[in-house]
């Protein structure tokens, strides 16, 4: 039993047409049965949150991978107990590292502002966390081998009353904004995307994950057995016309799978 | 709960207007057709974005007497329609009735899974409000939803506009404006544009950058 995982970052039409860089970012690390992932949306309005956004990913993944070599030794009561600590931590490291960028740079820290999702995913638990909006939709094993359409969508995006508002890492009450959640269980797949998806995976009237968008993804990963053949459809998918018809934002999606077969 | 075909049709995020127009007898004659005239230009201006066009809603209030002449409608679907000056200025009562129409479209939005922008309140007036009319009351409920960033509102006076009125009922931070004459039109034009730049706004939690406002003065 192995994880596999894809993750691409397509930029927004909005973007291509105003010249501005893709401000999204994604990545993940793999230590033996664990999987530490996240993703990042750069703010529109801030100047190099392009680089906000990497720097946040990388630091969120590094903090967590150097803190244990086996995440999969640790009880669920135990990370349960202590996410919301670590998270925490997490987050401040990340703050720490753009505010030294911005130092650097002699700008405002805000002009490297994105939000930040990231989690940990082992066999026996999953623990995630949300500053700002996008989205983690994760799959419980009793619903995989079920053959269920059964999803969940692990936080509401965290935004204002108004569409053009959100939370970012750099704000103020980034931290007491912060949502977490720890799953007992095993939890095979996990996907973490930015908010340009939002409309077409989650529908907004009760915040439900949308079974069709995850599906062909977790199909995907599932029966693809070449790396290069899982990214090319991923790439394809976030590049493609029809979905830049329904969103003109940049868009990230990781997407993990923890399956029988070792990563090809 | 089922949704109402206007979203299913168009489920682009919304970004609300309601034009709150004074259309006191005062305003009869070349105002009103000034007026009129700009709102036409208004509408083909924002119809060239074609975003913009399924993301304005905008709604009409005239007052003398209170009336809503428009309900909420995106601009691909708003036919200007002509307004006619008759009657006094219940301004105060216009002002709660705009607050009481935009909660309610934000409400329908919700149910509908529509996201939406924050709004704008734009005031048109020629005159002050009747001596009966509660606009202390109305300004008061005006400052709090302000306040509460409920809603973004601007007054514009047109020549004879008791400005200090509006200057009490404006927030502080958006003193009134005096229009240049009747250049309704430049006004509606700048209405368009900075309704387009803000329905195309991304998440970033800063204001959106107005375009620079040719066609009024602020009132001292």
């Amino acid at each position: 039993m192995a994880w596999r995982a894809i993750v691409h970052s397509a930029i927004g039409t909005r973007h291509l047409k105003k010249q501005l860089p893709c401000q999204d970012f994604g990545s993940y690390v793999i230590q033996a049965n664990t999987l530490i992932g996240a993703v990042a949306d750069g703010a529109g309005s801030a100047k190099f949150s392009d680089v906000g956004a990497q720097m946040a990913v990388k630091t969120a993944l590094d903090t967590l991978a150097q803190q244990q070599d086996d995440w999969s030794s640790m009880e669920f009561e135990t990370m349960n107990a202590e996410a919301e600590t670590l998270f925490k931590q997490m987050v401040e490291t990340v703050v720490a590292a753009l505010r030294a960028e911005a130092e650097t740079g002699e700008y405002d820290l805000r002009e490297l502002g994105c939000t930040l999702l990231s989690f940990i995913a082992t066999p026996h638990w999953l623990a995630c966390m949300q500053i700002g909006d996008g989205f983690i939709v994760t799959q419980a094993e009793q619903h995989q081998a079920e053959q269920m359409d059964c999803f969940e969508l692990l936080f509401e995006p965290s935004k204002g009353e108004y569409i053009n508002e959100t939370v970012f890492v750099t704000s103020d009450h980034a931290v007491e904004q912060m949502q977490v959640a720890v799953r007992a269980d095993h939890h095979p797949f996990v996907c973490a995307a930015t908010d340009g998806l939002e409309k077409v995976a989650i529908r907004f009237q009760d915040w439900q994950a949308f079974p069709p968008f995850f599906k062909p993804f977790l199909e995907c990963l599932r029966s693809i057995p070449d790396a290069n053949e899982r990214q090319a459809y991923l790439e394809a998918f976030l590049e493609s016309e029809r979905l830049n018809a329904k969103t003109d934002d940049d868009k990230t999606l990781l997407l993990c799978l923890f399956g029988p077969e070792a990563d090809g | 709960m089922i949704g109402q075909p206007e979203f299913v049709e168009n489920p682009e995020n919304r970004c609300p207007v309601i034009l709150l127009v004074d259309t006191s007898s005062s305003m009869s004659g070349a105002p009103m057709d000034a007026l009129n005239s700009g709102l036409e230009a208004f509408k083909e201006a924002v119809l060239q974005d074609e975003q913009a066009a399924l993301r304005v809603d905008v709604a009409i209030v005239s007052f003398g007497p209170v009336e809503l002449v428009q309900d909420f409608v995106t601009i691909d679907q708003f036919i200007p329609l002509q307004l006619e000056a008759h009657g006094l200025t219940p301004m105060g009562e216009a002002i709660s009735y705009a607050l009481d129409l935009l909660e309610n479209r934000k409400t329908t939005y919700r149910n509908n899974g529509i996201q939406y922008y924050r709004p704008w309140v734009f005031l048109i007036t020629d005159g002050a409000p009747n001596p009966d009319s509660p606009w202390q009351q109305a300004a008061e409920r005006l400052k709090n939803a302000e306040a509460q960033r409920k809603l973004s509102f601007f007054a514009v006076g047109v020549q004879g506009a008791d400005m200090s009125i509006l200057n009490q009922i404006a927030p502080p931070e958006r003193p009134p404006l005096m229009l240049n004459g009747l250049d309704f039109r430049s006004m509606f034009l700048w209405l368009s544009d900075s309704m387009v730049r803000v329905s195309s706004s991304t998440v970033g939690g800063d204001m959106v950058a107005l375009p620079p406002v040719g066609w009024g003065q602020i009132a001292t």
